[in-house]
């Protein structure tokens, strides 16, 4: 028998463990397989292959029971999830339903969760803009969180390392608060959206910009991506279920399949990480203990140097639930500081118009992406009565009006026969930084525990004085922007979201110079148990306002060489 | 996503004896497929010619001829809360005397003109806290709900979507600036 047990130790023993198949755990899966690491993947969920376990992916409108709709019982008992603009019949089976995994929200939080395989990597938005030491040297600038410990030129050429691989289309625009990068050819502005960016330069100087969106999408340079096993974007926009063709980064089809191609990485989906093992003798963390999701059996799993990439909110649980002696209050968490200074991105409020103008066009096909305005609000110097700024979404588009009033013959014919455009009409969306502040908080709850026995995440998180000035001065300013450009029947709107539906919570496991402010160094090990990186949301320090999940690749990668170079010391 | 082939097969179940025994449903057989209404086969005959004289069939085929009332009946079912299903099957309900009351005659025999007109003018009415109120409301409702799910019904079914406005799922390299005089024809489809 003990022989078995050393035996079976053995093969249950790897030279890295990466927690987490999403978009940051896949990357640094995939880097420590191509530096010859033999890496082990523990994902909570099912497992899901590229193209054959995307079952909507072909479906045509009419295929679908509900045409996209998602029948009230699902709604009523799936408040949270029913809020997400993407859980849609096409899609619902890749996010987690309220009733499958409760939390505790001490204050409402609309926690967005896609366990499986690929985890959100599927059903993200991809939007893919570089932070600049704007960013990075806010907290420092402002005097909020706690200093980056890095800067821009820590991470440039790993963005450049991630946007190739990925694919990233964008414009070199020259742009000092978002700096370009690797880039395929980017997408046009329409001409209603070329027409506004022009009105900006016009009315706002050189301060104010809007361009076209970076985004994770294939838009030249085939053949490289062929090596993937990926084509080119077809403008299908019907990305939250999984693509065929690979046209948009997702871990299923990019990172790994290509770490698998290595021969070097094992996936072990199913798995509910319980905690990480922290040998006291050894003084380091030893492996990673889990619940089978379907037997509920406890298996243990062992290696030299442990990846956390849970996604931001549960990266924070697992390590407030690995406690030991030396760790009472969770790994590395010296300083009390675990699962505080949570934020997240402000998506509150928006702007729409009409705008009369360039009657004589409309646009034709597809893209899968559209304007973008980086911040220009407190870029240089502190010019509002708000700390930091915000980003934010815009796009012009035309629809064609039918006229439904009649029924009978002449409704048929107007239904079929479409003839009359619309005016052009504009919409804009604010994506605000927010400042982590040591009162929003995650925590284990004392009492309740999920189907595994594991503690349930307790999350109080919420909105401050500054994020509704922010709101006030989006609405203020996008509507004089608005405004001068000539559009018309401005509507603005403050939909009261609870924080968690940006799908950007960040924060808990900070990075940070000094370990008695921070849970992270400057190369997303924990101070106090080197050999744990954590790359994801949870890492960060600030949020900015750019979405965050090209930093997470880059951080993810820039870590992995790192605890390889580690190693080998 | 299979139910309407399954109506086919078996339809019905005998009638409102056990569920909803001082109902007159007990003389018409209600639909099995449609739990949460308790639909008899003549209301859903109904709702068809209502939905056919909303989109009727002519040298394109109609909102009868795409089972239309299926689908009204599907996302009724499924996608209504429970009090605007009640809103609907009451309207539903007082449809046939509210068409005695205004025309004269049963819906059935009206001409195609008079049944257009009866419609337009239900989706219109405006209710209120009265009972005679509250069914008027529940008349518009149910005409409302009724058309907008047959123009969905009708412009998303695979006809229209295959043979008449064809929708792509690959639509093409983007063109932000098309002139619509290059337009044959305005694109609603993918």
């Amino acid at each position: 028998m003990a022989n078995l047990n050393i035996r079976s130790k053995q093969e249950r023993t790897y030279q890295a463990i990466v927690i987490g198949s999403g978009i940051s755990g896949s990357w640094a899966a995939k880097e420590l397989c191509d530096l010859g690491v033999k890496t082990l993947m523990i994902e909570r969920g099912r497992n899901v292959e590229h193209i054959k376990d995307y079952p909507t992916t072909n479906l045509l409108p009419y295929e679908f029971e509900h045409r996209g709709q998602i029948p009230q019982q699902i709604q009523d008992e799936n408040p949270v999830i029913s809020r997400c603009y993407a859980f849609r019949e096409d899609a619902m089976h890749f996010f987690v339903k309220d009733t499958e995994h409760p939390y505790v929200q001490e204050k409402p939080f609309d926690w967005i969760r896609g366990y499986q395989v690929g985890g959100k990597s599927l059903l993200w938005a991809r939007q893919v803009q570089r932070w600049s030491d704007f960013d990075f040297e806010g907290p420092a600038r402002d005097g909020f969180a706690v200093d980056w410990p890095i800067r821009y030129k820590d991470i440039e050429k790993w963005y450049s390392h991630v946007e190739k691989f990925a694919g990233v289309s964008g414009n070199k625009d020259g742009l000092a608060t978002l700096p370009d990068g690797e880039f395929l050819p980017g997408y046009e502005l329409n001409v209603v959206e070329k027409y506004f960016a022009e009105q900006l330069k016009k009315n706002y100087g050189n301060d104010r910009h809007m361009i076209s969106a970076r985004c994770a999408h294939i838009h030249g340079n085939a053949d490289y991506y062929a090596q993937q096993g990926r084509a080119m974007c077809q403008n299908r926009n019907l990305c939250q279920r999984g693509c065929p063709f690979g046209g948009y980064f997702s871990s299923n089809s990019s990172t790994i399949p290509w770490a698998l191609k290595t021969g070097n990485l094992t996936m072990r989906p199913d798995a509910v990480v319980h905690s990480i093992i922290y040998d006291e003798e050894k003084g380091k963390a030893t492996g990673v203990r889990i619940v089978d999701r379907l037997t509920k059996e406890t298996e243990e799993f062992y290696a030299d140097v442990i990846f956390l990439n849970a996604a931001a909110l549960n990266s924070n649980l697992v390590l407030l639930n690995s406690t030991s002696n030396r760790f009472p209050n969770g790994l590395g968490n010296d300083n009390g500081l675990l699962g505080k200074y949570v934020a997240f991105h402000n998506y509150r409020a928006g702007v729409s118009a009409e705008y009369e103008g360039h009657a004589e066009y409309t646009t034709s096909g597809g893209r899968p992406t559209s304007g973008y305005f980086p911040r220009f609000r407190n870029v240089y110097k502190q010019e509002t009565d708000f700390l930091r700024g915000y980003a934010a979404g815009f796009s012009a588009g035309r629809g064609v009006r039918t006229n439904t009033e009649s029924v009978g013959m002449e409704l048929k014919n107007n239904l079929l026969n479409p003839s009359e455009y619309g005016p052009w009409y504009v919409g804009s969306h604010m994506m605000g930084e927010t400042i982590p502040k040591e009162s929003n908080y995650v925590a284990l709850d004392p009492n309740l525990k999920d189907e595994w026995g594991i503690p349930q995440l307790k999350i109080s998180v919420d909105y401050d004085d500054n994020d509704e000035k922010m709101i006030k001065d989006y609405i203020e300013q996008m509507s004089e922007m608005f405004t001068k450009a000539g559009f018309t029947n401005i509507r603005t709107r403050d939909d009261k979201r609870a924080p968690g539906l940006d799908i950007h919570e960040m924060g808990g496991v900070r990075m940070g110079k000094d370990p008695k402010t921070s849970l992270l160094n400057a190369n997303h090990q924990l101070h106090a148990v080197p050999n744990v990186y954590v790359t994801d949301g949870a890492s960060m320090t600030s949020t900015s306002t750019q979405n965050p999940s090209l930093t997470y690749m880059a951080f993810a990668a820039r870590a992995a060489h790192h605890a390889v170079a580690e190693s080998k010391k | 996503m299979n139910r309407r082939h399954a109506l086919r097969h078996i339809a019905l179940i005998s009638g409102g004896l056990a569920l909803i025994p001082s109902c007159d449903f007990s003389k018409d057989d209600i639909l099995a497929a449609y739990q949460n209404l308790k639909v008899t086969i003549s209301q859903k005959a109904l709702l068809g010619a209502i939905s056919d004289t909303i989109i009727p069939a002519g040298e394109i085929k109609g909102a009868l001829n795409l089972e239309v009332p299926d689908f009204i009946l599907v996302m009724v079912n499924d996608c209504f809360t429970k009090e605007n299903q009640d809103k609907f099957t009451a309207g539903l309900t007082a449809f046939p005397d509210y068409a005695q009351k205004t025309a004269g005659k049963k819906f059935e025999s009206l001409t195609t003109k008079e049944k257009e007109e009866l419609i337009l003018n239900g989706t219109k009415l405006e209710g209120d806290d009265t009972p005679e109120g509250i069914e008027k409301g529940n008349i518009a409702y149910f005409l409302n709900s009724t058309k907008r799910f047959t123009i969905q019904g009708y412009m998303a079914s695979e006809y229209i979507q295959t043979e008449i406005i064809p929708y792509s799922l690959i639509p093409g390299e983007y063109n932000g600036a098309v002139l619509i005089t290059d337009l044959q024809k305005p694109r609603i489809n993918g």
